[in-house]
């Protein structure tokens, strides 16, 4: 092309058009839609799975296990050991759902003639709150579930954390960490995990056997019964008190704790801020800290920044679904979800701890509190006024918009 | 009582940017109008995620088409119009590009200024004495053609007046961006090769790229700079959709639209995965063409065979694959003093790299983007936030499998972030925080598009804006549906789906006007 030619050339835009139209013309008028994009998307981020519960078996005095099986031609997705699988509850007039961490390993999931995954369910704990209790207590072998998985970041990234993990277990908080030994035996995940497990007595071990069944076959897993309870005739290996950073430091000598392990957290509320303040003292940095989410507070009014004085009280609380408005009790003291899940009105939650998000509603008028710990709240979204139902207590009558679930 | 009407004017398929615009621009008309959104967020690709309560942008993002206040260029003017208020921040410069074995390392400025010289030509031309006349010349040539397609965008011109008025665009709508730098300017190679950076922003290879396009894209960045939301991504979103609200349009999360209703070429409503059956006259869809005519128009017969031609002849423009890092220390700290770099591995040749995209990699030309220097506020103290990205072909995933993803995408993940970090002198991988990953199945995921394609359709020479523009009328195929989302008439990136949104609306203002 020369340069004077080309300043002449007044006919590229009708060229241009025409090789468009030639383009068009010259396809297939076939239906050729393929999307095998979406198809893998379909099968690692299942919209829903259903699943049967193939057995029950007891896995301390007061926890059992379950073990799940898709049906009806559902496939489990691949998950990350440490991951959550989120169940369709349905109890009385109330639905509602509950993130189970699963306890089993993922290749569970993906290989052997049938696949399957499980949960580990604690009861007889006031603090467990009352889903617990009631799937300890009524769910059978036989029994079909909608639940959505995976959900959760609480897993070991190669990328981000050290190759040697400590883990610090509370409760059935032990139940993710199942997970990842029962992998890293398997050989899928390149690890070293020393499992540090707080109970207050034996009998409250969940998993006890299982864990300690992996420990003994596989050099890469070390578990450490921590029992705090007085008068506890201590087995063997195991440690007496709490998870300080003495023990800690015990268990993890000869690697630097300012960066050569990563420390992983899953327990009840109050053992968080314990255990923060002993990695503390170890200085550890803050990029090897991972703690899992671990529901709403029981106690919101306890929380940091809470109105002082609120007594507690029950509002009213409209909800909007498109063009629908339906108003209904609330309790102070429990989280927008609750209250519509008490009155029977469909809420997409997951994680139920404020964190992911799937649960974000508008709120158009009222007032509210949102516990700071757990927070995921997006910062426009705290702007224009949207907050994530699970995490959001109500303190004056309020309007919400939620979707239409 | 009901969730919805029993009819509306438009129901708007997506409620990102452009379904947004959209919405807007025919509720400011006094249109009833609904848009149903299948995620939980608006604003689709333009957003942002949160961990452990510090928030992330989910991509590469910044927003061309704003300038400055005191002198917008026409995404804020008619952001500006339809209400919407957003707290832009000015991106601190145009871009850095690296290129070692070019022997390039530049920091190129937005600007032009009273004497219509630009800042960006002396800026090369103190590196590479002599050029700043050529580049001058040739950004005029850019200016000229930016002029034309701002003014086309808005009004109709005939073929006679686009020759005589728009002499610029007519002369060189005909060639790529590598064939009018060759031709009208003499520029030293590596010059040439540092006016072709931004090609990824539209991910396509120079040799192949209208220079229609070329010019938009040099002219808008250069003129007005970038920019970046201080809520990050997220508040574009969430301030179009609160303007949507106060205009009394309707929207939906969670709505999955699984059918298009067609009747006698006409479209008269939509089936949503719940199962409501809601009735429209009008649907704007952000679904692309492939997907509409494939699977939800329902019936089948009603898809005509030139619309499936049409499906099957547009090519399929890139996905992004992003690796989104929050590192221990403050940028310096890591040796990261830019914003925005663009980093070629091997000699810069767009060609390849647009090759090496139909691959898993490595891939030799990536974009580092760290927030910290747009968004100062927006990254806690002590930390860095920082994007590293590519846009391959949606291809590239297409022997990926469920068991094989989280591997795969570690692998390519490590792959460049030990490219940046050979790059910086510092392994970055000894500071992560946190890292999360954008892949072709986290766009199918999420706002759900098709392929997991951010792009639309290529901009290239046989499905060139030129040849959109004018066969805009003729590519309608169902009565009542019009594309709204980057695969249509502008094509892709955020600034552009805010038109595309716009253009639709305008489409459908028109019909009703003609069904009067």
């Amino acid at each position: 092309m020369k340069i004077k030619g080309f300043l002449k050339d007044v006919t590229g835009a009708m060229r241009v058009t025409n090789a468009r139209r030639n383009l068009i013309a010259e396809a297939s008028g076939d239906n050729l839609y393929k999307d095998p994009i979406r198809e893998l998307c379909a099968e690692l981020h299942p919209e829903a799975t259903h699943v049967r519960v193939a057995r029950v078996e007891d896995a301390s005095p007061t926890a059992r296990t379950y073990t799940f099986e898709p049906v009806g031609g559902d496939v489990l997705p691949p998950f990350q050991a440490g991951q959550y699988a989120s169940f369709d509850l349905q109890i009385g007039e109330t639905i509602t759902t509950r993130p189970f961490s699963i306890s089993s390993a993922p290749y569970e999931a993906r290989t052997g003639e049938v696949p399957f995954f499980q949960i580990t369910v604690r009861t007889a704990r006031p603090s467990e709150g009352f889903v617990a209790p009631w799937f300890y207590e009524n769910v059978k072998a036989g029994d079909e579930f909608t639940c959505h998985l995976p959900h959760g970041f609480f897993f070991y990234e190669p990328l981000r954390d050290a190759k040697r993990v400590v883990a610090l277990a509370g409760g059935s908080g032990i139940t993710p960490f199942a997970s990842m030994a029962a992998e890293i035996a398997h050989g899928t995940l390149d690890c070293d995990l020393t499992i540090l497990y707080g109970s207050v007595s034996p009998d409250d071990v969940i998993l006890g056997g299982k864990l300690a069944q992996i420990a003994a076959s596989c050099d890469r897993v070390k578990m450490v019964n921590v029992f705090s309870g007085k008068d506890v005739e201590l087995p063997e290996g195991a440690e007496a008190g709490f998870i300080t950073a003495d023990l800690i430091a015990k268990y993890t000598e000869g690697v630097p704790s300012d960066g050569g392990t990563s420390y992983f957290v899953c327990g009840p509320l109050a053992m968080y801020d314990f255990v923060s303040g002993e990695l503390d003292k170890l200085g550890v940095p803050f990029r090897r800290v991972r703690m899992e989410v671990f529901g709403a507070p029981r106690d919101v009014y306890k929380a940091e920044g809470y109105p002082a004085d609120f007594e507690p009280r029950t509002l009213s609380l409209t909800v909007r679904r498109g063009l629908d408005e339906q108003v209904i009790p609330a309790a102070s003291t429990e989280p927008l979800a609750v209250a519509m899940e008490r009155a029977g009105i469909k809420n997409r939650t997951r994680c139920r701890s404020g964190a992911c998000g799937y649960c974000r509603c508008y709120v158009a008028e009222g007032e509210f509190f949102v516990p700071a710990v757990g927070d995921g709240r997006r910062f426009s979204d705290k702007q224009y006024g949207y907050v994530h139902a699970c995490s959001t207590y109500p303190l004056t009558d309020m309007v919400i918009e939620v979707p239409i679930i | 009582m009901a969730f919805y009407k029993d009819k509306y004017d438009v129901i708007v398929i997506g409620g990102a940017l452009a379904g947004m615009s959209c919405a807007m621009k025919l509720a400011s008309e006094g249109k009833d109008v609904l848009i149903l959104e299948r995620h939980n967020l608006p604003g689709g690709i333009a957003t942002s995620f949160s961990r452990s309560g510090i928030e992330m942008e989910a991509t590469l993002h910044e927003m061309m088409s704003i300038g400055p206040e005191d002198d917008p260029l026409f995404i804020r003017e008619y952001l500006d119009e339809m209400g919407v208020k957003i707290n832009w921040l000015r991106v601190p410069e145009a871009y850095r590009l690296v290129s070692p074995e070019d022997g390039i390392d530049i920091t190129l400025h937005p600007g032009r200024r009273a004497d219509g010289t630009w800042v960006c030509a002396d800026e090369i031309d103190a590196v590479y004495p002599g050029t700043k006349g050529e580049i001058n010349k040739l950004l005029e040539l850019c200016l000229s053609v930016y002029n034309s397609v701002l003014y086309m965008n808005e009004h109709h011109v005939s073929k006679i007046k686009t020759l005589l008025e728009h002499e610029a665009l007519a002369k060189t709508a005909g060639y790529t961006g590598a064939e009018v730098m060759d031709s009208y300017v003499s520029l030293p190679s590596v010059v040439k090769k540092i006016l072709s950076a931004y090609w990824i922003y539209v991910g396509q290879p120079i040799s192949t790229l209208p220079f229609t396009i070329f010019a938009f894209l040099l002219t808008d960045y250069f003129k007005g700079g970038s920019f970046v939301a201080r809520g990050f991504s997220h508040e574009m979103g969430v301030a179009m959709a609160e303007r949507c609200r106060e205009l009394g349009v309707q929207y939906e999360y969670c709505q999955h639209v699984e059918k298009i209703l067609v009747k006698d070429g006409r479209v008269y409503g939509v089936r949503t995965a719940r199962g409501d059956e809601i009735h429209c006259d009008y649907i704007a869809s952000a679904p692309y063409p492939n997907v509409a005519y494939g699977e939800m128009i329902e019936p089948q017969s009603e898809v005509p065979e030139i619309a499936r031609k049409y499906a099957n002849a547009m090519p399929m423009s890139v996905s992004t694959f992003s690796v989104v890092l929050l590192l221990e220390g403050e940028p310096e700290d890591l040796n990261i003093h830019d914003y925005s770099v663009f980093s070629s591995e091997t000699a810069f040749d767009t060609d390849k790299f647009w090759a090496q995209g139909t691959t898993l990699g490595p891939w030799d030309y990536l974009t580092t983007i760290c927030l910290n220097y747009a968004n100062p506020e927006g990254v806690p103290k002590g930390m860095t936030s920082l994007s590293i990205t590519n846009l391959p072909l949606p291809e590239c995933f297409f022997g990926v499998t469920a068991d094989t993803y989280q591997e795969t995408r570690r692998r390519v993940a490590k792959q460049m972030i030990d490219q940046v970090s050979a790059r910086l002198g510092v392994n970055l991988l000894d500071y992560v925080i946190d890292i999360e990953y954008e892949t072709p199945v986290s766009v199918a995921h999420f706002p759900g598009n098709y392929r997991g394609g951010i792009y639309g359709y290529q901009h290239s020479m046989d499905n060139s804006v030129v040849g959109r523009l004018e066969d805009f009328e003729r590519d309608q195929y169902i009565k009542g549906l019009v594309g709204c989302a980057s695969h249509q008439l502008v094509g892709d990136g955020m600034a552009c789906n805010i038109n595309n949104g716009k253009i639709a609306a305008k489409a459908i203002l028109t019909w009703m006007q003609e069904a009067k």
